[in-house]
């Protein structure tokens, strides 16, 4: 899987880069809008990530060109402005996400991966993980071959920690992606809803994958 | 008081004064010149007594025709002085006391001392008087009345341009972006009013643009930094060689940088209701919102074991900008389980135009008026950042409904009025 980075902020797309390789994914960088383009027409990319505010241009200028050439990259876009009118006129322009400054690299990477799939017409829609089958357009769970009824936020919550498997997950990462932006605070409750699901699984004959990791948040691993 | 009345009252009270003051000036006069005038007629008669005397050696016949009497005495006694006078003698005629002048002299006659009496009536000289008074006085009245109206009418006429500007200044909204529309005006004083009027909102205005770009500008500069910070947390916590006290400070920098987002982006969404941004209106079904928003936290209710009972009208809708009713519905209910105690309670009961949401917590250290104050939270330690019920409020506005707190021992009550 191949993946542009658009982002002018070195630090950040270098943050970026380091979390995806360790998806698997083959990364690449621009940090301005000429070789932005220079790339994004000279190649396929499975997702494009895509600042909006790029020295030398508008990303959506960018998209505009993408989709002018009829190109069927993914592309997620992530701005600092946060405004409203941006997000509709890049959905619009056919940008697939839409993902504010600041964010957690988990939600980023769970994102990324949604789209990949969704891009991936051919392919299936499920994620495999050992005894764990998601199908992420029926959103139903199968666990060792048996489906699982678990709630809408549970669901959320496995597809969340198996899209960003071998990694420690934060609290607040999960209760943002969980329960949006309004919460402050707590994140306590966290933990109570961790246990409902790890209990489920475990009831399903599924090992324990969800570590949790002193401190800082959880893990889901086989290892 | 109004300028109006103001100025009515006093240019009708001195009006009165100088009116009252001349009139009683006039009367003097007209009466000192009428009786002036009868005392000349007098004196006339006088001569012709003095006259005849000098004439005839003899006085003339005591006469009494028309108004007019002429009577002598001898003197004895005192000695007679000269003088005029006024007086009232009962007149058998009329039957009614008249009111007279008189003048009295000595005069000799063949060595013999006499008191000579001439009274002429002043009944007509009383009435011209009385007369003059009267016209004068309706006069008075007259302009009076017609100054009352003049002040009425010119006054309203001559502030128009000023209660125009003043409406104006009324409906002068910041947020707004409308510019004053202030009307020509050939008056030198409300030109000029009007002219610094102008100018003051467009420094207000211009202020404010400038104070809100900076803002909504150092908002969105800060996120940036922040996304870098925040990913760099999240690569170090992937580390294996992590030491506790390695994990303590990243958990710490790691709340202290999703602190620092959450009130950036309360920041920006204030900006943002402020900027009106959030203008599309819908007519939205709040039954069917509220109960997504409490489908959403059901977790965190079930965490703090919080006993929720609703009573939801279906009919409620609203007309308002769907994202905002969102917003609102989100930050009441997740005020009320955040400041909620462990097995509390929620009472929530949405009517087609009142919302209320009563949840029990500890009680109120700050005072309930500032509730919904930027910053303002309870208790200054918790992790609150105290902007959710300002959100609440700057919707509220945004949208002319009411929010109002209401605190009954550990029931804390908001109350939206739609």
């Amino acid at each position: 899987m191949k993946i542009l980075i658009i982002e002018d902020e070195k630090a950040l797309s270098e943050s970026i880069v380091t979390y995806l390789r360790g998806e698997m994914y083959v990364c690449e960088t621009a940090a301005d809008f000429a070789s932005a383009l220079d790339k994004t027409e000279s190649f396929d990319y499975d997702c494009i990530l895509l600042d909006l505010m790029l020295p030398g241009g508008s990303g959506l200028e960018i998209l505009k060109e993408l989709k002018a050439n009829n190109k069927l990259d993914g592309v997620l876009i992530i701005s600092a402005k946060n405004s409203l009118d941006d997000k509709v006129a890049g959905l619009k322009l056919g940008a697939d996400d839409y993902l504010s400054k600041p964010f957690h690299l988990s939600e980023l990477s769970a994102r990324v991966a949604a789209i990949i799939r969704r891009r991936n017409f051919e392919g299936n829609n499920c994620i495999y993980f050992r005894e764990i089958i998601i199908d992420t357009r029926a959103k139903v769970i199968t666990l060792n071959n048996e489906a699982v009824e678990l709630t809408r936020k549970e669901y959320d919550l496995l597809l969340y920690l198996v899209s960003n498997k071998g990694r420690v997950i934060s609290k607040n990462a999960i209760a943002e992606h969980l329960w949006g932006d309004d919460l402050e605070g707590n994140n306590d409750f966290i933990y109570t809803h961790i246990k409902n699901l790890r209990k489920k699984l475990i009831e399903a004959g599924v090992p324990d994958y969800i570590k949790s990791v002193y401190g800082m948040g959880y893990k889901f691993t086989d290892q | 008081m109004k300028l109006l009345a103001k100025y009515n009252r006093l240019t009708i009270f001195s009006a009165i004064i100088a009116l009252l003051i001349s009139s009683i000036c006039y009367y003097f006069f007209i009466r000192y010149e009428l009786i002036l005038q009868l005392d000349r007629d007098l004196e006339i008669e006088e001569l012709e007594i003095r006259d005849y005397v000098k004439l005839h050696d003899r006085l003339p016949n005591a006469t009494s025709y028309k108004d007019q009497l002429i009577s002598f005495a001898p003197a004895t006694g005192e000695p007679v002085k000269r003088k005029f006078s006024s007086r009232e003698v009962f007149s058998n005629t009329d039957n009614e006391w008249q009111p007279i002048r008189e003048i009295v002299f000595p005069m000799q006659v063949n060595g013999q001392y006499y008191k000579i009496m001439i009274s002429k009536s002043q009944r007509e000289t009383n009435e011209l008087i009385q007369l003059i008074l009267l016209i004068t006085s309706s006069i008075a009245i007259a302009l009076l009345l017609v100054l009352f109206i003049i002040n009425r009418f010119l006054f309203n006429k001559l502030w128009q341009p000023f209660n125009a500007t003043l409406y104006q200044l009324k409906q002068f909204n910041l947020a707004g972006k409308k510019q004053l529309q202030l009307q020509e005006t050939g008056i030198h004083e409300f030109a000029e009013l009007n002219n610094a009027v102008t100018a003051m909102s467009s420094r207000v205005s211009l202020d404010y643009e400038a104070l809100k770009s900076f803002t909504e500008n150092a908002s969105h500069e800060i996120q940036t930094p922040l996304a870098i910070i925040q990913t760099k947390i999240e690569l170090l916590m992937q580390s294996d060689q992590l030491q506790e006290e390695q994990v303590r400070h990243i958990q710490s920098m790691q709340d202290a940088c999703s602190r620092l987002s959450k009130l950036n982006q309360s920041l920006i969404l204030l900006t943002k209701i402020d900027n009106q941004q959030f203008q599309e209106k819908d007519i939205i079904n709040a039954g069917n919102i509220l109960r997504h928003q409490l489908k959403n936290y059901e977790e965190l209710v079930a965490a703090k074991k919080i006993t929720v009972t609703t009573s939801i009208d279906n009919e409620c809708t609203i007309a308002m900008n769907e994202t905002m009713a969102e917003i609102l519905f989100s930050n009441l209910v997740t005020n009320a389980i955040k400041h909620n105690l462990a097995n509390g309670k929620i009472d929530i009961v949405l009517t087609p135009n009142n919302l209320v949401i009563s949840n029990t917590g500890h009680p109120l250290k700050v005072n309930p008026a500032e509730l919904f104050e930027r910053f303002k939270k309870d208790d200054q330690d918790t992790i609150s950042l105290g902007l959710g019920l300002s959100i609440v409020k700057k919707i509220c506005e945004q949208n002319r409904f009411l929010a109002t707190y209401n605190c009954n021992g550990e029931m804390h009550t908001i109350q939206v009025q739609f």
